[in-house]
Parts: C-alpha cells; sequence; structure tokens
C-alpha cells in the first residue's frame, strides 16, 4: 500500500492547525453530545457535535450497543428545535444510528408528526427516515401515507417515497405490491427523477409478469421518457422482452430494434451507450443490426473523457468475442488507445485488438505491446498473456515473434501468477505447435536456470522430461537439468533427478552420461533426491552400458499410476504394517468420479503446467486405461477416439447418465457413466438395454454390467457393438437403464435384501461420421496440402440451401466433418458473400485428411459450396464426400 | 448497487467512507485498494478529470478535486456510467457547499454539509438526486425550484 490508511487524529504535529477534527476521539464526543439534553438547546452547537459524530461514523468508527442507544436517545430530544439545520442533521444521524426494533418507538410518534406536516421537506425526510427504520407492524400503519406521498405534487416527496418502495420491497414485498397503481400514476411524472425511481419500482413489482412487462414496454416506447436515467432502464427493460420474445417469423424483425436503434441517437451519452450495448447483446445479432451501434461506439473511442473511451472499448471488446470481424473498422482508433494514459482503457484496447487482428498486423501489434507490458500491473499482464496465447493458437505461422515476445517478458520482473501464466502459454503452444517445440522448450530451460519458484521449476522439468527426449537433439537440454541438482533446493533437485532418468531411459546414446550424473546424486545431502538416484540408476541397469530400456521401466518412468490415487490413499490408510507386504494391485480400479471429473475438465479452459501430462491427452489416456483394464476388450486393438460424455438425462433426474463413445477399428464401446442421485435407493446389476435396430452395421457383441451403484457414487457399465473393419458405420441407438432397485434405510445405511427389477428411459445416442475424425491441426496449411500431393483429391460441389448466414454453413459443415478448422478459417467476416475454410483431421485408420470449402452465398441466401478433399488414402477422400453428400 | 463512496486526502487519509452490502470484513480491502488505486493514478489529474477502473465485476470511477480524492465503487446497473453521474453529483454538490475547489480544510469545515449532500445522492447503494440546484436546496431543507 502506498499511504497508511491512519485516522486524522494520528495525523502529525505540523498540521496541528490543520483539521477541525484534530485529537478528535469518541469518548470525549459522547460526553459532548449531552449537550442534546439541554433545556436551552443550541442549535449551532448540537449541528457540530452531530458533524463530529458523523465524522467518527464515516471513518469506520463504530458504537457500542450502549453507547448507540445513549446518542440515539439524546438526538430524539433535538425534534424539539425548530432550527431546520438541525432538523436536517438529526433526520440523518436517525438514519446512521439504526435504532432496535425496541428503540424505534420513541422516534415514530415525532416522524409521523412530520410526515403529516404541511412542510414538503419535513414529509419528505420523514419518510426516508421512518422506512429505514420501520418494520413490517409499523410499516402498515403508515402504508397510507406513503401511497399519498407517491403521487404527491411534491417532486421530492414522492421520490422520497418510491425509493423507500425500492428498499422496503425487499423486506416487505407483499405490502409494496399493493402500492402499483400509485406507482403506475408516479411513471407519468413530469418530473425526471420521479418517473425515474418510478420506473425502476414499478418493474420491479412486476417483474414476473411477463405481459405486464410487455404492455410497459410497449407504452414507454412511444411516449416520452424524460430522464436519461429512466431512459436507460427502459432499454433494459426494452431488452428483456426482446429475449423473451424472439424474431418476428413473417418479417424477419426484431420487435422494438427501431427504438433501441432511436436511442443511439439520443442527447444523453448514457443512453446511446446503453442503446449500443443492448444491440450488441442481442441473441444472434446480424451484422445489419449491429452496424450502428459499432459506429457510436467507434466515435466514442476518441472522446476525451476517459469515462467514456472507457466504456466503448469495454463493449467493444465483449462484442470481439462474438463477432471479431465487425470490430475491425475500430482498430485504427483502438491502436491510438494502446498509449492511454488509463491503463485499464490500454489493457482493454490490446485484448480488443488481439482479438480482431489478422495475420499480417500480428507484427506491429507486438511491437506496441512490448512498450506497454512494462508500465502496467500484474493482473492487466495476465490479460494480455492470455490473449496472446489464442493469438498464437489463431495464427500458428505467427508463433516465432509471439513465442519471442512471450520468452522475453518471461525475462522480466513479475509474480508468481504471471510467471505462470506465461509458462502455461508457452507449454501449450508447444503442445499445440509442433515447428515451436525446440525454441519453447528452450526458453522454459533458460527460464528455469533462474526462476525464484519451486513450482514452475519442478513442474517444468517434469515438462522437458516428456517432450525433451523426442526433440531432435536432446543432449542440449542435460546441462540446463543438471544445473538444477546443482543450484537449488531438494524439491527441484528431485525433480531434476526424475528427469535425468527419464532422457536416460529415452535417449539410448546419452544412457552412460546421464549415469554419471545420476551416480552424483546418489551422495545428495536430501534422502528424497538420494532415493530417487538409486531407485532410477536400479530400474535403467546401473552398469551404464548402451542398451535398449525395457518396456516396463519405461512405463514405469513415463506411464501415469493406472490406479486412482484417492483409491490408493485409501487403501494405504487401511494397511496395517505386518510381514505381508502392501499389494499395490489389491488397490480398486475403479475410477469413481470419474463422470464430474469430466464435467469440470470440460467446462475448463486449456491448463498449461496446472496439469503435467494430463491436459488435452489425459483423458484419452484414462479412458484406454480404463478399456484395458477391462478384460472383455483387450483383443479390440488400438482405441482410436473417445467422445466427449453425451448426456442421456436431463439435469436433476433420479439417475444422471451420460454417455462416452470410444471407437476401435472393428468395434464401438459405449461407456455408460451413471450416478443415482436417490439416498434412499441402491442399484444393483446395472446394465442398458440398447435397440441398435436404427443401426444395421452394428451388431451387439457384449455387456459388462455394474454390479452395484450407491447413492452418489458414480459408476460405468459398458456395451460394445462389433461393425465391419475400418468403415464409419453410422447409426441411432435408443437406450433403457435395467436395474435391480433395493431401499436403504438412510440411518443406518444397509439396504434391504430384495429388491425390484425396475427400468429407466435415456435419450437416443448417435454414432455419426465425425466421430470417426480426430481433430487434429497442422500448423501450416498450405505446406501440408502441397505435400500430400494432388494424388487423391477429390472435387465436387454442394448446394446447402437456404441458410441463416454464410457462418451457420460453415459451422455446420466443420461440425458433420468433426475435423479441426485451421488458420482461424472457422470466423467468417460480416458481409462476406464467400469464405474459404480449411480443415485437418486423422481419419479412423490414421489416414491424415486435408479439406479446403469455398462457400458463395446468394441473395435468397442459398449457399452453394465447393469441397476439394486431400487425403493419403483414395477411399477416404470419397467417404468424406459421401458424409457431405448425406449429411 | 453502489458499493461504496470514499473521500481521502492526498496522503490517503479517509475522510468519508460509505459502504453498502459490502461485508465488514472486505472493507479494509477495498479502502487500501481504493487508496492505492489514487495514490498511482491521480498524481497530476486535473480536477474533475474522471478516472475509470474496473476490479473483477466491479466498476469504479474516481477523480480528484482540490486537496480531496472522491472514488465511487458500482456494480451490476451502476457501471462506470451511472458512476460518472453520481460522482458528478458529489463533486456539483462539494464545491456548492464549499464555494470553490476545496483544500483538506475547508473540506472538514463544512463536513456536516457534505454529509447532507450525500445523503441526498446515495441512499443506502441507491442513485437518489443528481440536480445539483435541488440537493443545494434539499440540504437546507428547502423544497426544490421546480414547483
Amino acid at each position: 500500500m502506498a499511504q497508511p490508511l491512519v485516522k486524522k487524529d494520528d495525523d502529525r504535529d505540523d498540521e496541528a492547525e490543520y483539521s477541525p477534527f484534530l485529537g478528535i476521539e469518541k469518548g470525549a464526543v459522547l460526553q459532548e453530545a449531552r449537550v442534546f439534553n439541554d433545556p436551552q438547546l443550541d442549535a449551532r452547537r448540537c449541528s457540530q457535535v452531530i458533524t463530529k459524530l458523523l465524522y467518527l461514523l464515516n471513518q469506520g468508527e463504530t458504537f457500542t450497543k450502549v453507547e448507540a442507544t445513549e446518542v440515539f436517545f439524546a438526538v430524539t430530544k433535538l425534534f424539539q428545535s425548530r432550527d431546520i439545520g438541525l432538523r436536517r442533521m438529526v433526520y440523518l444521524m436517525i438514519k446512521e444510528l439504526s435504532p432496535s426494533a425496541d428503540e424505534v418507538i420513541i422516534v415514530t410518534s415525532s416522524l409521523m408528526k412530520d410526515m403529516n406536516s404541511k412542510t414538503d421537506m419535513y414529509r419528505a425526510n420523514a419518510i426516508r427516515v421512518l422506512c429505514r427504520i420501520t418494520d413490517g407492524t409499523l410499516l402498515t400503519q403508515i402504508e397510507r401515507y406513503l401511497k399519498q406521498a407517491i403521487v404527491d405534487k411534491n417532486p421530492v416527496v414522492a421520490s422520497a417515497a418510491l425509493v423507500s418502495g425500492i428498499h422496503l420491497l425487499q423486506t416487505n414485498p407483499e405490502i409494496v405490491k399493493r402500492w402499483s397503481n400509485e406507482v403506475q400514476e408516479a411513471v407519468q411524472s413530469r418530473a425526471a427523477l420521479v418517473q425515474f425511481h418510478a420506473l425502476g419500482l414499478l418493474h420491479q413489482i412486476r417483474q414476473n409478469d411477463r405481459l405486464a412487462v410487455s404492455k410497459l414496454v410497449t407504452s414507454l416506447t412511444r411516449g416520452t421518457v424524460r430522464s436519461p436515467l429512466a431512459q436507460c432502464l427502459l432499454i433494459r427493460y426494452t431488452t428483456q422482452v426482446i429475449r423473451e420474445s424472439g424474431i418476428n417469423t413473417q418479417t424477419g424483425d426484431r420487435p422494438f430494434y427501431d427504438f433501441l436503434e432511436s436511442c443511439l441517437r439520443h442527447k444523453a451519452e448514457m443512453v446511446i451507450f446503453e442503446a449500443a450495448r443492448a444491440i450488441t447483446e442481442l441473441n444472434g445479432v446480424t451484422s445489419r443490426e449491429l452496424t450502428p451501434a459499432i459506429t457510436v461506439l467507434q466515435l466514442f473511442l476518441s472522446s476525451s473523457k476517459p469515462v467514456l473511451r472507457f466504456a466503448a472499448v469495454r463493449t467493444l471488446n465483449k462484442v470481439a468475442m462474438t463477432h471479431p470481424m465487425a470490430v475491425t473498422n475500430c482498430n485504427i482508433d483502438m491502436e491510438s488507445l494502446i498509449s492511454d494514459q488509463n491503463r485499464s482503457i490500454a489493457t482493454l484496447a490490446i485484448t480488443t485488438l488481439l482479438k480482431t487482428g489478422n495475420e499480417s498486423s500480428v507484427d506491429r501489434l507486438m511491437k506496441q505491446i512490448t512498450n506497454f507490458m512494462s508500465d502496467i500491473a500484474d493482473e492487466f499482464k495476465i490479460v494480455v498473456v492470455e490473449a496472446i496465447r489464442s493469438l498464437c493458437l489463431k495464427f500458428p505461422l505467427k508463433y516465432r515473434s509471439l513465442m519471442n515476445f512471450l520468452s522475453n517478458i518471461l525475462r522480466e520482473e513479475g509474480g508468481f501468477e504471471y510467471k505462470k501464466a506465461i509458462v502455461d502459454s508457452i507449454v501449450i503452444l508447444i503442445r499445440d505447435i509442433p515447428d515451436a517445440k525446440e525454441s519453447g522448450l528452450l526458453h522454459l530451460c533458460e527460464f528455469i536456470e533462474d526462476c525464484e519458484f519451486t513450482y514452475l521449476s519442478t513442474q517444468i522439468l517434469h515438462f522437458l522430461g516428456i517432450e525433451g527426449p523426442k526433440t531432435a537433439d536432446p543432449s542440449k537440454y542435460i546441462r540446463y537439468i543438471y544445473n538444477r541438482v546443482h543450484l537449488e533446493n531438494a524439491t527441484v533437485r528431485a525433480a531434476a533427478v526424475s528427469t535425468l532418468a527419464k532422457f536416460g531411459a529415452m535417449v539410448d546414446s546419452l544412457k552412460p552420461r546421464i549415469f554419471v550424473l545420476l551416480r552424483r546424486c546418489v551422495y545428495d545431502s536430501d534422502d528424497e533426491v538420494r532415493d530417487r538416484a538409486t531407485l532410477y540408476l536400479n530400474t535403467l541397469g546401473g552398469d551404464g552400458a548402451v542398451v535398449e530400456t525395457d518396456k516396463d521401466v519405461k512405463e514405469f518412468l513415463f506411464g501415469s499410476l493406472d490406479i486412482p490415487l484417492g483409491n490408493l490413499e485409501t487403501s494405504l490408510k487401511h494397511y496395517e504394517p505386518s510381514e505381508e507386504r502392501f499389494d499395490i494391485n489389491s488397490v480398486p480400479k475403479e475410477v469413481k468420479s470419474q463422470p464430474l471429473a469430466e464435467k469440470k475438465a470440460s467446462g475448463k479452459k486449456p491448463s498449461g503446467l496446472g496439469a503435467p501430462p494430463s491436459g488435452p491427452v489425459s483423458t484419452v489416456d484414462a479412458y484406454e486405461k480404463l478399456l484395458s483394464s477391462i478384460s472383455e476388450f483387450s483383443d479390440f486393438g488400438k482405441l482410436f477416439k473417445s467422445s466427449a460424455p453425451v448426456e442421456l438425462t436431463e439435469a436433476e433426474t433420479e439417475y444422471a447418465v451420460n454417455a462416452v463413445k470410444h471407437i476401435f477399428d472393428r468395434h464401438v464401446v459405449f461407456q455408460y457413466n451413471c450416478t443415482n442421485t436417490i439416498p434412499e435407493q441402491l442399484l444393483e446389476n446395472v446394465t442398458v438395454i440398447v435397440d441398435a435396430s436404427e443401426a444395421e452395421e452394428f451388431s451387439e457383441a457384449l455387456t459388462k454390467p455394474l454390479r452395484s451403484l450407491p447413492y452418489d457414487s458414480p459408476g460405468q457399465t459398458f456395451v460394445a457393438f462389433e461393425k465391419p473393419d475400418g468403415v464409419p458405420a453410422v447409426g441411432k441407438f435408443s437406450n433403457m437403464l435395467r436395474f435391480i432397485v433395493k431401499e436403504v434405510d438412510t440411518s443406518t445405511g444397509e439396504a434391504e435384501d430384495d429388491g425390484v427389477e425396475d427400468e429407466y428411459q435415456l435419450e437416443d445416442l448417435d454414432v455419426v461420421a465425425a466421430d470417426y475424425m480426430m481433430k487434429v491441426g497442422v500448423s501450416n496449411f498450405r505446406n501440408a496440402w502441397e505435400s500430400i500431393g494432388e494424388d487423391f483429391e477429390r472435387v465436387d460441389e454442394y448446394g446447402l440451401g437456404p441458410r441463416e448466414s454464410l457462418t451457420e454453413a460453415v459451422s455446420a459443415v466443420i461440425s458433420l466433418l468433426g475435423m479441426q478448422p485451421c488458420e482461424g478459417t472457422e470466423v467468417v467476416p460480416n458481409n462476406s458473400r464467400s469464405h474459404t475454410c480449411l480443415l485437418s483431421g486423422l481419419f479412423i485408420g490414421n489416414v491424415k485428411v486435408l479439406v479446403r470449402l469455398q462457400f458463395g452465398i446468394d441473395g435468397p441466401k442459398e449457399v452453394a459450396m465447393k469441397l476439394i478433399v486431400r487425403s493419403e488414402d483414395e477411399s477416404v477422400s470419397d467417404m468424406i464426400h459421401e458424409i457431405v453428400a448425406s449429411g | 448497487m453502489i458499493l461504496a463512496v470514499l473521500f481521502a486526502n492526498s496522503e490517503g487519509n479517509i475522510l468519508v467512507e460509505r459502504f453498502n452490502g459490502v461485508p465488514a470484513e472486505e472493507r479494509l480491502h477495498w479502502r487500501s485498494f481504493l487508496v492505492k488505486l489514487g495514490a498511482d493514478n491521480l498524481k497530476g489529474v486535473k480536477n474533475e478529470e474522471l478516472l475509470v477502473a474496473s476490479h473483477k465485476s466491479v466498476y469504479i470511477v474516481y477523480t480528484v478535486l482540490g486537496d480531496v480524492s472522491i472514488f465511487v465503487v458500482g456494480k451490476d446497473e451502476y457501471d462506470e456510467l451511472a458512476l460518472a453521474e453520481v460522482i458528478f453529483a458529489i463533486t456539483s454538490a462539494v464545491k456548492d457547499v464549499c464555494g470553490k475547489i476545496p483544500s483538506e480544510r475547508l473540506f472538514l469545515d463544512k463536513y456536516g454539509k457534505i454529509c447532507l449532500c450525500l445523503d441526498e445522492i446515495v441512499w443506502k447503494g441507491l442513485l437518489e438526486n443528481t440536480e445539483r440546484d435541488r440537493i443545494r436546496r434539499l440540504v437546507r431543507l428547502k423544497p426544490p425550484t421546480e414547483i
């Protein structure tokens, strides 16, 4: 913190004559408050004491219950004074003290008197105070006056009653809802603020009545709204109505769009912004609808007021996430904001530019950002790093400059979260862009030479152990790794020893030299480091001969533990030390919480080092392990692909089931992840009865039931189908969950002996062509296209019929084929009449496939498409055409 | 909801702090965050020039007026634009009460009146009044001129 947070009374002596509150002390002020009890009130002095009390309260000082009560009773005496200034202070003071229910009674009569006073200002303030301190019973007594006040001709009185209503609606909704006629009348008030407050309250009263809100919006959008604030509310309520009503299917018009559009020309800036934001957030907004909003926002980018620039760039940043092309027109204005004094604006501008920029502008943008990075806080830097990571994945050809940028900022000062964001980004780029691997690994090596964070060092060492041996020259990483053994703490040293062992295991030529290094580690001061070195020397065959490492050893070093850690922990806890050794094979392999973990993983952004060898590979790995542990599936061969889980039940049903499709060359296995959400039931012998009558090419091979499914403890049952070898057979499967249900006594947790057989209908499951295609990207599409050659090129043209937009057509074809879009070509620029999309993938049988899609749209929204396929296999090229032709 | 209105002097000492719907244990965090924000950015800023920041889903608009820095924090419907309206009402009211751009001493001398103005502008996290003239009259319990 830059400045000490001391109260004024702690100020230095040289300010002695400065503050009127110098040396103020709660006890002394409370003493002074006795002046309120004087028979002859000195209004000026009383006001001064109240000011002091307010000063204390406004600095976060609190009064004890006794102190507060004492002051409160004293303050109530001040109602005797006729001094107007003092009365105003008294109102404020009572609100600040918030008396308890039993004390309120003391002031109610005085306040009720003021509420019926002829002086408007007494009325308004008394209402505000009463509503602040009142409870339900008192409210019914004063309700009559409040209703009158809402339609009072004095706008201050009306506003006081309306704002009271907004607050009271939280605590006493039934009472406030009875005022809707008066509030409705107040909405028509000529006073701007009354209208604003009334509109806010009326909407809150009626927010659950769609028809009423719709009527309110319809009448107000036709009439006049006086206050810009009320106009903003109206725009918000209008968007709510639009959201609920959808587009007029006959005319294609969106109701109230014209109103929103007209608000873009309002004289108040806040109304313009509200309307622009409302338009950009419309569901399925078209580029025609978007354009006027973007135009006004663009004008505000060069406003002299920082708040307006911030509001504009914040809105455009949001638009850029869904419609990047719509924002590109603003790029020049946005670039000038990179040097904005206000760092929040500059950061938003940069992240927007990173989302909307094209390949040619990347280098220029990086130069600008480099200057900017040095003077922003870590939290902004993390946002920028994340944006750069997405940009690099979008334009893999630009990896060099983006990777250089990341490595440069990695060398500069920064906290843990920031450094972790950079390292995570580099790791993701290494994984997704093969060309970036070598340089990325070297950047990470340089970073660990001077890394102050143990966590990051160990994670990088682990990653190096997996990726380093696969590079062209693994020996160049050894120096960096072995340096850790000399220079770092025990945790990092132990990680370095494991990494060295991995190099030894994978690169036979390096083995003798690795042994020399490992032998040195045997003398380390830390036992874990010594133990690891000894273990690896033994497992790798410590004589140092250049021999190939055993498969088992590799499995030990690189394979993940094929039992869930949770299960291992439980088994170890139950193990009693005895002559009998702990047997790791006795640990159950059933993955209990898998469905939950999958759900979490799918919602998460790709995490770099956070989950080292997990990441995208891990689920496939886990599935592979799971399936290979089931003997019935052992002869199915290698798993080609596993789909994401498909939900077969609605949310919050008795039994939650989702299915994963595992594709093999000659088989398809459905893995049903089941969860029983009823504590009073135990399910046994759980199977899924699959009807494959609409999947002719499939024949059921076997079913693996789940023996028992207790409450909230997920389990899996499997059904396997045979299909013709290598053929991407498709079909629809209907599913029925069948089980024996047993009652459970929840107090003892014991189930009854007898059960009843029952069934539960699940949703259908489809196997589609895309299930046979693995999304595998290429870093340079043109090179890949050329190197695969035109031997098996197949070209044809298709009419896709009328489509909403080109974007919709492009994404439909992408999801039909299940391929990986390359170079950001899945995004269609606004207003485009034609578009080319590049896809790549690996078809079942490990056949590389590349696709160029050329789309064109004509007037009545008829979309035509030219499909060019190149692959390593003639029949696969034909198959892709068949998929499109039949899709 | 307007989560906080905070006044600090040029050294970062708190003059007024009013929180709405902010748990007591988070107030210290907000206080230090805002004071640091001001220390980092308000140097050399012209009187009443608005600065803006966002922290998670919360917006902050702040400015300097003489010796006093003013911060307003809001969320949901009180975004940067609504807060700009609030802070404009506050700065106008403070100038009116003080008769000029306030020194710290002048601000403290008029402390009671300033509290009344705040009471008219923000009521438990909701914006109540924005018009300068009306606020000036209301703190003296005078009816507004418009009726």
